[in-house]
């Protein structure tokens, strides 16, 4: 059932990285990717960027009242959502994957009035913040408890296994999450059925307050596949194309039937963990400052400019482009109204049962 | 019709909507090879296969949350829990993901589903062969409940709750599992609405309401009754969300009586709901307080499995306090 990729070296000591410090490719095989799927790569961390930054500013403007900083993930996650196939693959994504989303194809209309909580938001208002969801998309909603999802996750990789499909389901998660009995409980029946489902962990070192010393005795996360039954990988989640391509392997050798794997991007989560946390009681600013030096932003910019893909006009052009797309967004959503009272009492079941229909009246009358 | 017990009907109920619906599977631990511990899913390995009957590791919660994955993608599995006392593992499945995702998504995912599990005591498994939690599901918007107590009725639901679009806990009294054998119709067709009570006996002195295991000790207690010359009107509620409110507030409203069964613990069980909404609807109408007959507030005994148990006695004294009153 393990067939091990044949590119990439699984449970290496270092992470996995392809692009240096300076923007030089270290890979000893040949970039594949063409002009425009390298750029749009590029643009898709910078709007994710921006789309962080963003929604900072919508909560302290009071018009979301929650932010969940992503700064600092963007390499892992668009490099994840250019592996996969939109509109085909399923995606169970987690609360910090901003930039994932939107590489993913999610409108940032639907991204941000889930946000907001307006009548634009697909999900009808119900949820907190950072909690999107596409079914046309295969994104499954985004729930608060912690690695919840991946059971699911499993499943829909199973079914897709039994159809003989040649779907592939990817689920996200942080560091944090692998604690979780539901984490252990899922990638343990992924395994044992061979699913074609890629765990995706962002480790950013943190969850909340607790360091990675005291979330686990492992050494990393990607040794846990052991565990297993299938591989994992170590990698460079701020860069971008060590992200890209190793999740790329991993899908097709779970599209080929060759079963699910664990993939750990090593990332930095500039922000706190939420706007109700304040990460300076438990993390020092030079640690901060450090990780930005290694912005995946940066490098990969590095890397264009090397080849002449990319330069300040560029950089200009896109920051206005993404800066108005994200604005308007944010102005058909205030359009668009607050949901209606009435809209509290659907969807509990398929039809609103007499006892709820009841307590409706009781309410609005 | 063909004679059976609880568990045939299950088994053949399965079949037949294996049989005409290729998307429902079943999964859960020893379903498979050996047709389950209780042989409720007996002979569907060797008819469907393991691609629609799944032996799963032993884990609720991958039970339950695979489940809710595979029902997102077009399949209708009906998952089975080996003890109702072994759901808690995956008790956050259903209550935080089942339970919220047509409500989350706002109706763009929904988890057409049912958690099959053998519940109730009286079966010497002490605390953790032998629980109730239906109190815990009912209490949880966007899950349907179900508790049947004959074979007929456990067919007749549990074809409906497969076909029901809304994720099912179907609760089944495993003490009655083999003990009562009926006609179930052989109708692959022949269901039970989902909310409907029965009226297994009309009466005009006492009402009195079960559902599950208990139904068994509250006809027993209105056959008694009846030898002493009164008139008991028995009802069996059979699904606890939706409940029947309308069979059983039409009944006290006639009679003024009644007395609650339920062999779940007593403080904030089922039956408080029922008591709770007898009272706010009907209290002119009623001659006595609604009384409950109950499992006792502690975990489920062993060596006092049958004491714990609201025996038809208990149910007795309560019948004759509420004609007292």
């Amino acid at each position: 059932m393990i067939r091990e990729s044949q590119s990439f070296q699984s449970f290496t000591e270092e992470p996995i990285r392809l692009i240096g410090d300076a923007g030089e490719w270290l890979a000893p095989f040949e970039l594949d990717l063409s002009t425009d799927q390298l750029v749009t790569m590029y643009r898709h961390m910078l709007l994710g960027r921006l789309a962080d930054e963003r929604l900072s500013r919508l909560q302290r403007q009071g018009k979301s009242t929650f932010v969940a900083p992503s700064g600092g993930h963007e390499g892992a996650q668009v490099g994840i959502a250019h592996a996969m196939r939109p509109g085909h693959d399923w995606l169970y994504p987690y609360y910090r994957d901003v930039a994932l989303l939107l590489a993913f194809g999610l409108p940032p209309i639907e991204f941000i009035a889930q946000t907001m909580g307006t009548r634009a938001d697909p999900n009808r208002g119900r949820q907190m913040p950072y909690h999107a969801g596409s079914r046309e998309r295969n994104v499954f909603t985004i729930a608060s408890p912690i690695a919840s999802h991946i059971p699911a996750a499993v499943g829909t990789a199973i079914s897709m296994k039994l159809k003989g499909s040649s779907q592939v389901t990817v689920v996200t998660f942080g560091d944090g999450a692998t604690s979780e009995g539901d984490w252990h409980a899922g990638i343990n029946f992924a395994g044992a059925q061979g699913a074609p489902v890629i765990f995706a962990c962002q480790n950013n070192r943190y969850a909340i307050s607790v360091d990675f010393s005291h979330q686990t005795g492992s050494e990393n996360i990607a040794v846990k596949a052991h565990a297993y039954g299938m591989p994992g990988y170590y990698v460079d989640g701020m860069d971008v194309l060590a992200s890209y391509y190793v999740t790329r392997e991993a899908v097709q050798r779970a599209r080929d039937g060759f079963g699910p794997a664990l993939i750990e991007y090593l990332v930095y989560r500039y922000g706190g963990h939420s706007s109700a946390d304040d990460d300076s009681r438990y993390r020092p600013r030079q640690e901060v400052a450090a990780w930005r030096k290694r912005d995946p932003i940066d490098r990969f910019r590095r890397f264009l400019e090397k080849r002449s893909l990319w330069d300040d006009k560029q950089e200009a052009a896109a920051n206005a482009e993404f800066g108005e797309m994200l604005a308007s967004a944010v102005r058909e959503s205030e359009e668009s109204g607050t949901v209606p009272l009435e809209w509290m009492f659907d969807d509990v079941y398929a039809e609103l049962p007499e006892h709820l229909r009841r307590q409706r009246d009781e309410l609005i009358g | 019709m063909t004679t059976q017990t609880m568990v045939q009907a299950i088994a053949r109920t399965l079949d037949q909507e294996m049989g005409r619906d290729d998307s429902v599977i079943v999964l859960g631990e020893d379903v498979g090879k050996r047709g389950g511990v209780f042989l409720a899913t007996e002979k569907l390995f060797d008819k469907y296969g393991p691609d629609r009957v799944i032996d799963t590791p032993l884990s609720e919660a991958a039970i339950i949350g695979a489940a809710l994955g595979m029902a997102v993608n077009g399949l209708r599995p009906v998952a089975e829990i080996q003890f109702a006392d072994y759901v808690y593992p995956g008790f956050d499945q259903l209550v935080s993901q089942v339970a919220k995702l047509r409500y989350r998504s706002g109706g763009q995912f929904w988890a057409p589903l049912v958690v099959r599990m053998p519940a109730g005591g009286g079966v010497r498994g002490g605390h953790h062969h032998s629980q109730n939690p239906e109190t815990h599901f009912v209490h949880t918007a966007g899950l349907k409940v179900v508790y049947p107590s004959t074979p007929a009725d456990t067919a007749g639901l549990l074809r409906t709750a497969i076909r029901d679009d809304d994720p099912v806990v179907f609760l089944e009294p495993k003490r009655l599992y083999r003990v009562v054998k009926e006609p179930v119709p052989d109708d692959p067709q022949h269901s039970v609405p989902l909310g409907t009570s029965v009226t297994r006996q009309q009466g005009d002195d006492v009402v009195l309401v079960s559902y599950g295991g208990s139904m068994a000790e509250t006809l027993r207690a209105a056959e008694a009754l009846t030898q002493q010359g009164l008139s008991p009107h028995v009802i069996d509620m059979r699904s606890l969300m939706p409940w029947d409110s309308n069979a059983i507030l039409e009944a006290v409203a006639r009679i003024g009586r009644v007395v609650l069964v339920s062999e779940a613990p007593r403080s904030v069980g089922f039956m408080s709901e029922v008591s709770a909404t007898i009272t706010e609807e009907l209290l002119d109408q009623l001659l006595a307080p609604p009384l409950r007959v109950t499992g006792f507030d502690t975990p489920y005994p062993y060596a006092q499995d049958r004491e714990y148990l609201p025996s038809p006695n208990r149910i007795l004294k309560a019948v004759q306090r509420v004609l007292d009153y």
